[in-house]
């Protein structure tokens, strides 16, 4: 019970957090002047008037407030309102690119756990070894690698030698080759974790093999696997969570970069378009749904933290009501 | 004591000279062994980032042309041949270049006519400009002798980009914006962080709960996403003092959260100690008491975790300006220069010398983590 009311009272702290962003970014965007009717007004076959009666049409003559509470109740109703640049509900352009998105930010969190754990688990283990130098290295290279620049690299290699059918719109190919097109994103977006990942691993795994429980299961003479699989790793897995969750947000971050570059059709491309075209409802609705999928994830990553920690969950069961 | 050591020192048989200075060579050179793996890493970043403001402050002397001036007659070029032997084979002492024409501007095509050298001279004269800003001059560090005359061809050791300009000129002069914006932007938002830290950790209670909460949240949103529906709300096309001065501030506002977390933690854990407590009661202020006692015990891991952070804002920056809301052309920085690199036939063809500002920035990013690393 303790879990589902944790569960509870952050679905609660994060809508609240939802409302606090989007009412700033919305603050931001019309304090800034110029919707994306301002634009228009440069084309002279179009007067003044019919652009006072199209920013009566989209509601663009009323108030701050009120059109932010308009804005909020056609959320409520799982609208998100209508797109100027593509001239289409923003709904049905953000959710194919969040699964997009969604696609990639798991594949490239899973290339980088099953390229850390085993190989973290390896340097742990051989601490001073040539494994845990080479995974310094790794780390030091992987971590200070900006993405913008693998991204770009990772072009030019495909340039050069016409791997994945660079240059050509996806969408325009068969299924099959569109899958294979998450490869590159997914791999340039793993790299800097991997970094991170491994780098973590291996502190955790370190500090939890010099742990009394993992003597005394040596002590009954476990082999050294599962000493490390069953007793070492898991309880290393807590601050390994606690990672997955912070690194989330750099996901989503990098994402923008490694779209935009390699031509992946997700969320942070999407932000980008509409940035510069100054779109402010699908701006809305890219850094609402964004900043939605990181704070599920965040969340998650809690629960999965009191999943694996019986201690987390005693803590807080004994804790008085506030 | 002394009475009892001297008898075990006459015991012992005394070692030949000769191998005292062997050893003490070897100890030596030990030591200074020890020192650089030690303090490598340190010493490693600091030449980077040196070399790096080096390049930003003389990067007028340094570069050899004005990166803002475009040749309609080299668009696309690609690097200069600079050589020491002519077509009749006679070596020369001095590197020179041929004039090079266009053939085809479409397919980049260009020919050297060979008929004469123009050989290359270091401290060569060419567009004058104010050296710190004080010193007017228009020596540079190397150019073709006799700048100034129309007919003499520009050396462009990076090629030109697609206006003509010379892209070494403005790899280096782009050093200056992307090295203002990303430590700005990241000194300031340090000093915000510290400052709410410090706030939250001494004061406690709600504004504490209030403000962790709010950088957890901080910690948690994408930055990139949110610096740019930040940078949306602000005209596109800015003067490159206003975007250096929008960047820096949005960079603080939405940077300050993992050093506020970092800074309340060192207060909390110093607010206890002895000297804190005697301070409070000799009745100093809390203002006092925190920056006077408090913040100097916690500044070490502030600074290492400041450095840590500094890579994060020039990315920022650099991915802004790649992303065409940064710093607008036709001033220079890594990121818009590295725009050019998005066109995939141009990449193919000339890829090295479009990944340049990438190379630059990848080797400042490593500079700073080293520095941030060895100082731990």
């Amino acid at each position: 019970m303790p879990l589902l009311r944790l569960i509870f009272h952050r679905l609660l702290q994060e809508v609240f957090v939802l409302l606090i962003v989007s009412a700033l970014t919305f603050v931001l965007l019309a304090a800034a002047g110029g919707d994306a009717l301002a634009t228009l007004g440069d084309d002279p076959r179009l007067s003044e008037e019919m652009i006072n009666v199209l920013r009566g049409m989209f509601g663009l003559d009323q108030p701050l407030h009120v059109r932010f509470l308009r804005w909020l109740s056609e959320i409520l109703r799982g609208r998100m309102g209508y797109s100027f640049f593509y001239q289409a509900p923003v709904g049905s352009i953000v959710w194919p690119r969040l699964l997009n998105t969604l696609a990639l930010a798991v594949s490239s969190l899973f290339i980088a756990w099953s390229f850390a754990l085993p190989f973290g688990a390896l340097a742990a283990r051989h601490a001073g070894a040539l494994t845990d130098r080479l995974c310094g290295i790794v780390i030091l290279i992987a971590a200070s690698t900006p993405r913008i620049v693998l991204a770009l690299g990772a072009l030019a290699v495909t340039a050069r030698y016409s791997l994945f059918s660079a240059g050509v719109a996806l969408s325009a190919l068969p299924a099959y080759q569109r899958a294979a097109g998450i490869i590159q994103p997914a791999l340039v977006l793993s790299v800097p974790l991997i970094g991170l990942f491994l780098a973590h691993t291996r502190d955790a795994l370190r500090s939890a093999l010099r742990e009394e429980f993992v003597r005394a299961a040596r002590a009954k003479g476990l082999p050294e696997s599962v000493v490390i699989r069953r007793h070492a790793l898991r309880a290393a897995l807590n601050p390994l969570i606690t990672i997955f969750g912070l690194s989330l947000g750099g996901v989503m971050s990098s994402s923008v970069i490694v779209e935009t570059v390699l031509g992946w059709p997700g969320l942070g491309q999407l932000c980008v378009v509409a940035v510069r075209a100054r779109d402010v409802p699908l701006l809305m609705g890219v850094v609402l749904v964004t900043a939605t999928a990181v704070l599920v994830g965040n969340l998650m990553a809690d629960i999965l933290l009191r999943l694996n920690d019986p201690r987390l969950r005693l803590d807080e069961a004994n804790q008085p009501r506030q | 004591m002394v009475m009892l050591e001297t008898p075990q020192l006459e015991a012992c048989s005394l070692p030949d000279a000769e191998d005292v200075i062997v050893k003490r060579s070897r100890l030596r050179w030990h030591r200074h062994w020890r020192f650089v793996r030690r303090r490598g890493k340190f010493i490693a970043g600091l030449c980077i980032i040196c070399l790096f403001y080096f390049t930003a402050i003389f990067a007028d002397f340094l570069a050899p042309y004005d990166y803002r001036t475009q040749s309609r007659r080299e668009p696309l070029a690609p690097s200069t041949a600079v050589r020491f032997r002519d077509a009749g084979g006679n070596i020369h002492p001095r590197p020179f270049i041929y004039e090079r024409r266009v053939v085809n501007a479409f397919e980049r095509r260009y020919v050297e006519s060979t008929e004469r050298v123009f050989p290359i001279c270091f401290f060569a004269r060419g567009y004058s400009y104010r050296l710190f800003g004080l010193f007017k001059t228009d020596v540079h560090l190397f150019g073709v002798s006799g700048v100034g005359r129309i007919d003499v061809p520009r050396v462009n050791l990076l090629g030109t980009d697609a206006s003509g300009r010379d892209r070494l000129s403005r790899l280096i002069v782009s050093t200056r914006f992307s090295l203002i914006v990303g430590p700005a932007g990241m000194l300031l938002a340090s000093a915000l962080g510290i400052f709410l830290g410090c706030i939250s950790g001494y004061v406690g209670r709600r504004t504490d709960a209030l403000l962790m909460r709010a950088a957890d949240t901080m910690i948690a949103l994408p930055m990139l996403v949110l610096i740019l529906a930040a940078r949306a709300a602000f005209p596109l096309a800015l003067p490159p003092a206003r975007a250096v001065l929008l960047l820096v501030t949005i960079f603080t506002v939405v940077g300050w959260a993992e050093m506020s977390r970092l800074a309340r933690g060192q207060v909390l854990a110093l607010r206890q100690r002895e000297f804190v407590l005697a301070a409070v009661g000799l009745g100093l202020s809390p203002a006092r008491i925190l920056f006077r006692h408090i913040l100097p015990n916690a500044s070490r891991p502030l600074v290492v975790q400041a450095s840590l952070m500094l890579p994060t804002f020039l990315l920022a920056e650099t991915a802004l300006s790649f992303l065409g809301v940064g710093l607008q052309e036709p001033e220079a920085s890594w990121g818009n220069m590295l725009a050019a690199a998005g066109d995939i036939n141009l990449l193919r063809e000339s890829g090295f010398v479009l990944l340049t500002p990438a190379i630059a920035l990848l080797l400042f990013v490593l500079g700073a983590r080293l520095l941030s690393d060895g100082s731990n």
